[in-house]
């Protein structure tokens, strides 16, 4: 053997050793973990007992209409979400970045909802959507659009729009910032250019700035996705998945059944879902990605 | 047709004034270059011409109507940024028929023109790419072309070429001089490089601290700068510069000034009103530098520290009448580093500058074009 090849040997050894603690560490918190919840979904696992049944709970799953309803659900509830973030971040940003008189100030004001914590922020809301003594109910009341009080979480409809509001309060900060920073990075020149050829603002954001950002938007949007797709804590502490489901999205089931009823097997299988779900996603969207970074590249 | 004139402009950032009561007249199809150094207010003006900046007085007027507070597109004027401004996700033929998409032309007629741009600055079979897979010189086109389909009035270029390398950017500037006779436009040209002031204008506004030190030609401003600042900026290598005081005889015909190490110099400039014993200074540009072969009155000596060869010129840097030097002598003289050269002013090739700097009118200097 070389001394050549048997230096590159021990380098690559090294290197192995090198990433072995952090390898170890993954095997144990994402892989071990993940290859476990597959494993659970081919059991009756409960509480004492567990035995193999095959596909059973998929095969429920799939004929369970009950279950076809929460994932629509959960797909219109991330759709409505992710764009009320995204179309309000975007326009939020586009009047930060305007020299307004004091435009710091501003730019705090948009920080409290994203900073409070999601607990506090969500139990400020369940006071807002209280029927009796609620100031939403309250207001409506006083310019005579509600003719008494209304129980906004206690009807299927109003509770998970209800619920995608807080959503949006919670996540629009950040996106707010984010295309803030984004929008701050596109070139003077080109919005002078544009201007100087006779643009409007309008005109601007629509031809210079989107397009200019595009690429950041669709990060973003990847993002957003799959964290309104796993958020928990905003629907469970505004309604616990109800009233009769109403809010229940895969990830508030998947625990209801696993955790609450200790169906682990059954849960199991809703959270494989979940990550075959979440996979086929993120693979579209990088195969989207690809395609707007080709085209609005700079 | 487009005139273009600025009267009283001036412009302040803050507490900072970066334009004082700048007053200039272009006239139509004229290539007119602003130079000065960094910081000197060029760009700026030509933003407040653009209308991408306000004045904070004083008037801008094209044809001699006010302009001051009409949009750019009123104005009828087109600019080339330093950066190109190209749009990223547009390939060249978008990017060109950007104004006339804003301008909601009709599809068949925004092809005409995109591609008779395309033809005048020879990009027709780089209409489909983007712009990052364009050389420096073809973005700088495609710039070029933008401003070209609006039919502007008056174009304005703001450091066009600084991006360019060495080589490009001469291959340009003749592209430059050749589009402007092609088109027949009026130009305003920003650059910090006299060597493009020189080349490409009819004439040049030189700038310094917000100030309009002189308007004139590029031989005038060469043969008879009107101060110390406007002499220095323009010619390469620089004029050099010696300390001098004014002897007596001074007069409307010549000028007696006495210089350590050159003694005792008549020179013939307008030196009417200098009382003697003013400090002057003598300006002389390193090629009128002579050999000398012996010592006398408007002789000096070079100790040569460095000598480029250029070939059929060698420039001779060092120390001569208390003075750091640059002179350009024949390629052949055969020179050395490290030796001493006599030279001799021929006193007409001499610039006079006053105390406050202002320049004695030379009397003999070639006539300015």
């Amino acid at each position: 053997m070389s001394a050549l090849s048997k230096l590159h040997r021990g380098t690559s050894l090294f290197a192995w050793l090198l990433i072995l603690p952090a390898a170890l560490y993954m095997c144990l918190i994402v892989a071990w973990p993940l290859l476990e919840t597959v494993r659970l979904s081919f059991t009756n696992s409960a509480l004492g007992v567990e035995d193999y049944v095959g596909a059973e709970n998929y095969a429920k799953l799939a004929g369970s209409g009950r279950f076809h309803d929460i994932v629509l659900r959960t797909f219109y509830w991330m759709a409505l979400s992710v764009c009320l973030k995204i179309v309000l971040g975007l326009a939020g940003a586009s009047l930060l970045n305007s020299r307004l008189k004091g435009g710091g100030i501003y730019r705090v004001l948009v920080m409290p909802p994203w900073v409070v914590p999601i607990a506090i922020g969500c139990i400020g809301w369940l006071w807002l959507y209280q029927g009796h003594f609620g100031l939403i109910a309250g207001v409506l009341q006083r310019v005579g659009i509600l003719d008494g009080p209304f129980e906004f979480l206690a009807y299927r409809d109003s509770a998970f729009y209800c619920a995608v509001i807080t959503d949006v309060w919670i996540g629009t900060p950040f996106v707010t910032i984010y295309f803030l920073a984004v929008i701050q990075a596109v070139p003077r020149e080109l919005h002078e250019a544009a201007y100087l050829d006779g643009a409007s603002r309008w005109y601007r954001f629509r031809r210079v700035t989107i397009p200019y950002i595009m690429p950041s938007i669709a990060a973003m949007s990847l993002l957003s996705v799959i964290w309104t797709f796993n958020s928990f804590e905003i629907i469970w502490i505004l309604t616990e998945g109800g009233p009769r489901g109403g809010t229940t999205t895969l990830i508030i089931d998947t625990y209801k059944r696993a955790i609450a009823n200790f169906k682990f097997g059954q849960g199991a299988a809703r959270a494989t879902i979940i990550v075959l779900l979440l996979t086929a996603f993120s693979l579209l969207y990088l195969w989207a990605m690809a395609k707007i970074n080709r085209r609005y590249a700079h | 047709m487009a005139t273009l004139a600025l009267r009283g402009v001036s412009k302040s950032f803050g507490a900072t004034r970066v334009l004082s009561e700048v007053g200039l007249e272009i006239a139509d199809k004229e290539f007119v270059v602003f130079v000065g150094p960094s910081g000197c207010g060029k760009t700026t003006l030509l933003r407040i011409i653009a209308g991408l900046e306000d004045a904070s007085s004083g008037r801008l007027e094209i044809d001699g109507k006010d302009v001051s507070d009409a949009h750019p597109l009123e104005r009828g004027v087109a600019m080339v940024f330093q950066s190109y401004a190209l749009y990223p996700h547009l390939d060249v033929f978008e990017n060109i028929a950007f104004p006339l998409r804003v301008a909601k032309l009709p599809e068949a007629e925004v092809k005409e023109k995109v591609e008779k741009a395309a033809d005048i600055l020879q990009l027709r079979d780089r209409l489909d790419f983007k712009p990052r897979q364009l050389s420096g010189g073809q973005r700088q086109r495609v710039a070029i072309g933008r401003a070209i389909v609006r039919q502007p009035q008056v174009f304005l270029f703001d450091e066009p070429l600084s991006n360019l390398d060495a080589a490009l950017r001469g291959e340009m500037r003749v592209e430059l001089s050749k589009l402007h006779q092609r088109l027949d436009a009026t130009m305003v040209y920003v650059t910090h490089d006299q060597v493009e002031a020189m080349t490409m204008a009819d004439r040049i506004v030189v700038l310094s601290e917000g100030v309009v030190q002189q308007y004139g030609s590029p031989l005038q401003l060469y043969h008879h700068p009107a101060n110390r600042f406007v002499a220095g900026f323009i010619g390469h290598p620089t004029m050099n510069f010696l300390p001098a005081a004014a002897a007596a005889g001074c007069g409307a015909e010549q000028a007696a000034v006495e210089a350590a190490g050159l003694g005792q110099l008549k020179l013939p400039v307008d030196a009417a009103g200098v009382p003697a014993g003013e400090k002057m200074e003598l300006g002389v540009r390193p090629d009128d530098f002579e050999l000398a072969d012996g010592a006398g009155d408007g002789t000096l000596a070079l100790r040569i520290d460095v000598l480029e060869k250029l070939g059929s010129v060698s420039l001779a840097y060092g120390t001569g009448a208390g003075a750091k030097l640059c002179a350009a002598l024949p390629g052949d003289a055969g020179l050395k580093e490290g030796t001493e050269a006599r030279l001799r002013l021929p006193p007409a090739a001499c610039h006079l500058f006053r105390a406050d700097g202002t320049a004695c009118r030379r009397l003999q200097a070639p006539a300015a074009a």
